[in-house]
């Protein structure tokens, strides 16, 4: 179904055409079908939010995992785990009342609903996912690992920094791209925060309009079976090629580290 | 299950325009305390959705601010459906910005080149440099399309998409810079707090006029107002006869006008 709706979309509009341009309009009269400004919207974005949740996450599994007094991580991993059953909307919403004006204030903008206000929800939402694979990751390097460590007398940051994280690096690459996906396909938070303006993106401070909301924005109104609709199965068929290599990474990495420690 | 199925030919189910839904599911209340045994479902989703939702069979009422194009015309002739409409009342746009920006009123011509991207700082109009942060629907909102048509223009590229009327009306508070527009419906019981409405004039030394004033729709006179439109199939006309007789009672044309609408007058 996907398939075949997207080769009819690519019937009628050039595939050069589909990935060069540089406007998505196409309810304009000559109908701008271009996935370019889309594509590095949800890129931007995303990249946003991993920039902020990667070194977040993983240093908060390390100290979860490491240096955390039981009590602390019992307290701390609920409420962690508690984040991912945030509904995109509610965040969303922060997104438009907290988030947002707080980002227009930093920067001395007029509006906050750009990439960097998804991007800042995105890593909230990706946040769980990284940190819960990560101390997972980490807790499972042998401990003779880090006794070794300490037996030559590495103290216990140069024991955590070149002994312990580089040992349970495919986990955590693993975590990254889960959490990547998980960035990747959320839809409901970036079309209410990012502001939808589908222009090219200059920067973190411009509107976005990413792939996901682009779909859900268009689709409910579309004429069945038009260029414009087979359009949105084309650009899903992005998305999910996407996902789906960032998918199967994750799971080469998570199938590497089985076998590492097996 | 078996009593749901047969409560479904006492349901009649509404279904479109986010700008009517607001009134529609106002005018349902009332009219299920007036006649109990008919039950009104009402959802949103945009004009398309509900004249779609004419065309599947999932519907009964279509509510639409938008005449229906040609495109669906077509389709509704193919698999041979004749519609029906209904004009049940009339809706202004109001544009909105912040309450601190120093104009009361704008001209038609202004407004055009504010909303196609002509004019990207306010300083043409208000002689302050300011960037304009345009606050639109998506495409697939009626009120979008109304504007689009009426002013003849393409939107903006940088213009943002919002997600309803109220998320436009948020936005405005907090951007000294922004510009809106939304139902006038919205603006009237909304709160007025923080954002300001303008008043549309066409040629210089005319009076403006205010979206929010009844005797001025009533007469045609705004710019920027449009028929709110019910379609039906013909076929199905008994059945939600009821509802549409209400919306012409007097109480009906009273639940219009509280709601921030104009009703029509026959």
């Amino acid at each position: 179904m996907l398939l075949y709706n997207s080769a009819a979309f690519f019937a009628d509009v050039k595939p050069v055409d589909f990935f060069t341009g540089s406007q998505w309009d196409p309810e304009s009269a000559k109908g701008k079908y271009s996935i370019a400004p889309l594509l590095v919207s949800t890129g931007l974005v995303t990249l946003g939010a991993m920039l902020i949740a990667v070194p977040l996450g993983i240093f908060t599994a390390a100290f979860l995992s490491e240096l955390a007094h039981p009590k602390l991580k019992n307290i701390l991993k609920p409420f962690i785990e508690m984040l991912a059953a945030i509904p995109s909307v509610a965040i969303g919403f922060l997104g438009i009342v907290l988030v947002g004006p707080g980002i227009a204030k930093i920067f001395g903008l007029a509006n906050g609903l750009n990439a960097l206000n998804g991007a800042v929800l995105l890593s909230v939402m990706a946040l769980p996912t990284i940190i819960t694979i990560s101390e997972d990751a980490i807790n499972a390097v042998p401990q003779s690992h880090r006794e070794a460590s300490l037996a030559l007398v590495a103290n216990k940051w140069e024991t955590l920094f070149k002994v312990t994280i580089p040992a349970a690096l495919p986990g955590l690459i693993a975590a990254v791209m889960l959490g990547l996906g998980r960035a990747l396909g959320e839809t409901m938070t970036v079309l209410m925060a990012t502001g939808n303006a589908a222009v090219l993106p200059t920067g973190f401070l411009d509107s976005v309009r990413t792939i996901t909301a682009t779909i859900a924005i268009e689709m409910g109104e579309v004429p069945f079976q038009t260029t414009h609709y087979f359009a949105l199965f084309a650009i899903a068929v992005v998305l999910f090629l996407i996902t789906l290599a960032i998918n199967l990474a994750g799971e080469y990495f998570v199938n590497r580290l089985r076998k590492f420690h097996a | 299950m078996l009593i749901s199925c047969s409560a479904d030919n006492n349901t009649i189910k509404i279904k479109g325009s986010d700008t009517e839904v607001n009134l529609a599911v106002q005018l349902a209340e009332s009219f299920h305390t007036f006649e109990p045994g008919i039950f009104v479902s009402i959802s949103g989703g945009g004009s398309g959705l509900g004249i779609s939702s004419l065309l599947n069979g999932t519907g009964d009422i279509a509510n639409s601010s938008r005449s229906i194009n040609t495109g669906e015309t077509l389709l509704f002739k193919k698999r041979d459906i004749k519609i029906d409409s209904f004009i049940f009342a009339q809706d202004a746009i109001a544009f909105v910005v912040a309450a601190d920006l120093p104009i009361d009123s704008i001209s038609i011509n202004d407004l055009t080149h504010l909303l196609n991207g002509d004019y990207k700082n306010w300083s043409v109009i208000t002689g302050k440099d300011m960037p304009v942060n345009i606050y639109g629907r998506q495409s697939n909102s009626g009120t979008h399309d109304f504007i689009k048509k009426k002013l003849g223009i393409d939107f903006s590229r940088y213009a943002k998409q919002m997600n309803g009327n109220a998320q436009i009306l948020e936005a405005i508070k907090t951007d000294h810079s922004g510009v809106g527009y939304v139902g006038a419906g919205y603006v009237a019981h909304g709160g007025m707090h923080g954002i300001k409405v303008l008043s549309i004039y066409s040629k210089i030394n005319e009076k403006s006029v205010s979206p929010l004033n009844a005797r001025v729709i009533a007469s045609g006179d705004y710019f920027f107002q449009r028929p709110l439109f019910q379609y039906y199939k013909a076929g199905s006309f008994e059945k939600i006869k009821p509802f549409i007789d209400f919306e012409k009672s007097d109480l009906g044309k009273k639940i219009i006008e509280s709601a921030g609408y104009y009703p029509v007058n026959k």
